[in-house]
């Protein structure tokens, strides 16, 4: 009976296991940070953090990063120590490792002010996958909807009006790792990059507290047969 | 004999010592149900919130809720754990607390002798609640800033003696300080709750018949059902800290407040939801405020309001309250996805319907 039971279970976990170590996590769309159990897919953060450096950052801040941080996604001092030194603080000097995320000089877009990003996946309803569709999501218009002046048409956007241009195309940045910059592929490892962000200890936490619920498993049916037995020889 | 001796040394010294020494070797009646945990266990979950909050309260800065939060989950070592500690503490209290008050209203534990215990508690849910929203003020989050940006500007037109109240406790409208102030009251409120719950508790036991017949001692029976019943919540509170820590609180207050940008609606942590909704009915200058004080009001007259004497609870009554019990539980969730107009005012009608007229009522009816 339980081995009919935790068979199906096995193969599907293995499936699943099969499919995370897949090349293309493109089609059909998966995040590695996704689910109970899922971590973040540091390889793929480290793309999208170069997609947020090359595209993003010139207009939306992320106040809650300092450059050392980027050493969670596996990036040695040495290679952190350059990319913070490449960028010009607003006072002119190199930045330092320890010094926070460039703030980009304020601007609106028709009034519109591009939100700081740090958290930005906790605070959508949706999290990641939002972030991805609302980034592929621009295109023309559908007919029988007449834009605000300076918005564009976002499929993802609530009320399909937004502000933000679509930034994002095929090359738009060079990844080092080779990995071909399709639209979609940077839209997907920004969005990872920025599951991190909001969540840096997202791995940690499934890990901990996969243990934790093990350990009180076991405590809890040890403590209840034991109450159990000491009811029945007192109670 | 050497920790006796020593129990007798410091019991001679210290009065209450032997009091607390008493408690734990009283004897008590056998085969007590799951539901007598409880209140140990809104203890421990209050030790974990003070603990976790005294961490939290070294890093906070009230000047810059939002930033300094910030800092907390991503630059303090652990500070994650600590602010999740503290979020999931505070949902399966509240959790603890309505399942005992409901049960508690179910069985009408709230007769006299018990009546002064029934009375702590529902002070104790008043107390919690307060420091419950101040929390959620504090976060710095969009919600919680428009939250109390709508109750200092309810409270300010209050004049006499409410207003001087409320000038007392928000110092006026919502400006840079007021999360320090509020913070004062939020750690005070929580020292107050755990003084609540011990007394609550006493109170509740001293009420209950003097146990008959055969006793047995606390040690090691009813230890073990206190252990297991521990096990069980950290178990619970393990699943939500790994793979739930933000459930029930939403993602509004995620968004670092702004005094621009007017949410459309402000979404509460689910257990505040039913209070939101049942005070949203009430408009007009502090028509929130007086709701709350009311509903709470309604639930500390129970004991006059049951007119049962000392009749056991009829079928009809038991039927009513699993009624309100739901009642409660849609006042929270329509409060949290708004639908159909009307709903919040007819549910927070049968409220109010259920403890005023139904309950005199039909105790008075399955008492005769
Ligand atoms: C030219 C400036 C500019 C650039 C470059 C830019 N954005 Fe934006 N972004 C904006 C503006 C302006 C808004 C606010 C739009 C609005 O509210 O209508 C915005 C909004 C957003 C939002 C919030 C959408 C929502 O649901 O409210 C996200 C997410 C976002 N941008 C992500 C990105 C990412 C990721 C990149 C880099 C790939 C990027 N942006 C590049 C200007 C920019």
């Amino acid at each position: 009976m339980m081995r009919r039971f935790f068979a199906p279970l096995l193969a599907v976990g293995l499936l699943a296991g099969v499919a995370a170590h897949a090349e293309d996590t493109l089609s059909p769309l998966r995040f590695q940070s996704a689910g109970t159990f899922g971590s973040i897919d540091l390889a793929a953060a480290q793309r999208g953090f170069a997609v947020y450096q090359g595209v993003c950052a010139s207009c939306h801040g992320m106040d809650a990063l300092h450059y050392r941080d980027l050493q969670a996604l596996g990036l040695t001092p040495a290679q952190v120590a350059g990319i913070a030194a490449s960028v010009k603080l607003s006072d002119g000097s190199a930045a330092t490792p320890d010094s926070r995320f460039k703030e980009p000089a304020a601007m609106s877009m028709s009034g519109a002010v591009p939100p700081d990003l740090s958290s930005i996946v906790a605070q959508r309803a949706g999290g990641t996958d939002y972030i991805y569709r609302f980034l592929t999501g621009f295109g023309p218009a559908p007919a029988g909807v007449t834009l605000l002046p300076g918005s564009n048409y976002n499929a993802a956007f609530p009320g399909g009006q937004v502000f933000m241009p679509a930034v994002l195309h095929d090359d738009a940045v060079t990844y080092a790792d080779g990995t071909k910059a399709t639209t979609a592929q940077e839209a997907a490892d920004v969005a990872e990059f920025l599951t991190w962000s909001a969540d840096p200890n997202l791995s940690a936490r499934h890990a901990v507290g996969l243990r934790a619920v093990i350990f009180f498993v076991f405590l809890a049916i040890v403590a209840m047969l034991t109450k159990r037995r000491i009811w029945r020889q007192e109670g | 004999m050497q920790t006796e001796a020593k129990q007798g040394w410091l019991a001679s010294r210290m009065p209450g010592m032997s009091c607390l020494c008493a408690m734990l070797r009283e004897r008590r009646a056998p085969g007590a149900s799951w539901l007598a945990v409880l209140p140990a266990l809104l203890g421990v979950l209050l030790a974990v919130l003070l603990a976790s909050g005294a961490v939290l309260s070294v890093y906070y800065n009230p000047r810059q809720a939002y930033a300094s939060l910030q800092g907390i989950a991503h630059e303090v070592r652990g500070g994650w754990l600590v602010l999740s500690y503290h979020q999931i503490g505070a949902s399966l209290a509240f959790a603890l607390l309505y399942l005992k008050l409901f049960h508690t209203v179910l069985v009408r534990g709230y007769r006299a002798p018990a009546e002064f215990g029934w009375m702590l508690w529902v002070k104790l849910l008043a107390v919690l609640l307060l420091t419950g929203w101040l929390g959620f003020v504090l976060d710095g989050g969009a919600g919680g800033y428009w939250s109390l940006f709508n109750a200092t500007g309810a409270a300010m037109t209050l004049s006499g003696f409410p207003g001087a109240v409320a000038m007392w406790f928000f110092g006026g409208p919502v400006g840079g300080a007021t999360l320090a102030r509020l913070l004062v009251f939020h750690v005070l409120l929580a020292f107050c709750a755990v003084g609540i719950i011990l007394m609550a508790r006493a109170a509740t036991r001293r009420a209950q018949a003097v146990p008959q017949g055969r006793l047995v001692a606390f040690w090691p029976v009813y230890a073990a059902q206190y252990f297991a019943a521990l096990s069980v919540l950290a178990l619970v509170f393990a699943v939500l800290l790994g793979f739930a820590p933000h459930w029930g609180l939403g993602a509004q207050n995620a968004i670092p407040a702004s005094t621009m940008v007017v949410p459309v609606s402000i979404s509460y942590p689910w257990y505040l939801t039913p209070v939101a909704g049942l005070a949203g009915v009430f408009s007009g200058v502090a028509g929130h405020i007086w709701a709350v004080i009311a509903a709470v009001a309604v639930l500390y007259a129970l004991p006059w309001l049951d007119r049962s004497g000392g009749a056991p609870p009829g079928r009809f009554y038991m039927v009513l309250t699993w009624l309100l019990g739901l009642d409660v539980l849609a006042l929270g969730l329509v409060t949290a996805f708004p639908m159909g107009s009307g709903l919040p005012e007819l549910l927070t009608f049968w409220f109010f319907f259920h403890f005023l007229v139904l309950t005199p009522l039909v105790t008075m009816m399955e008492a005769a």
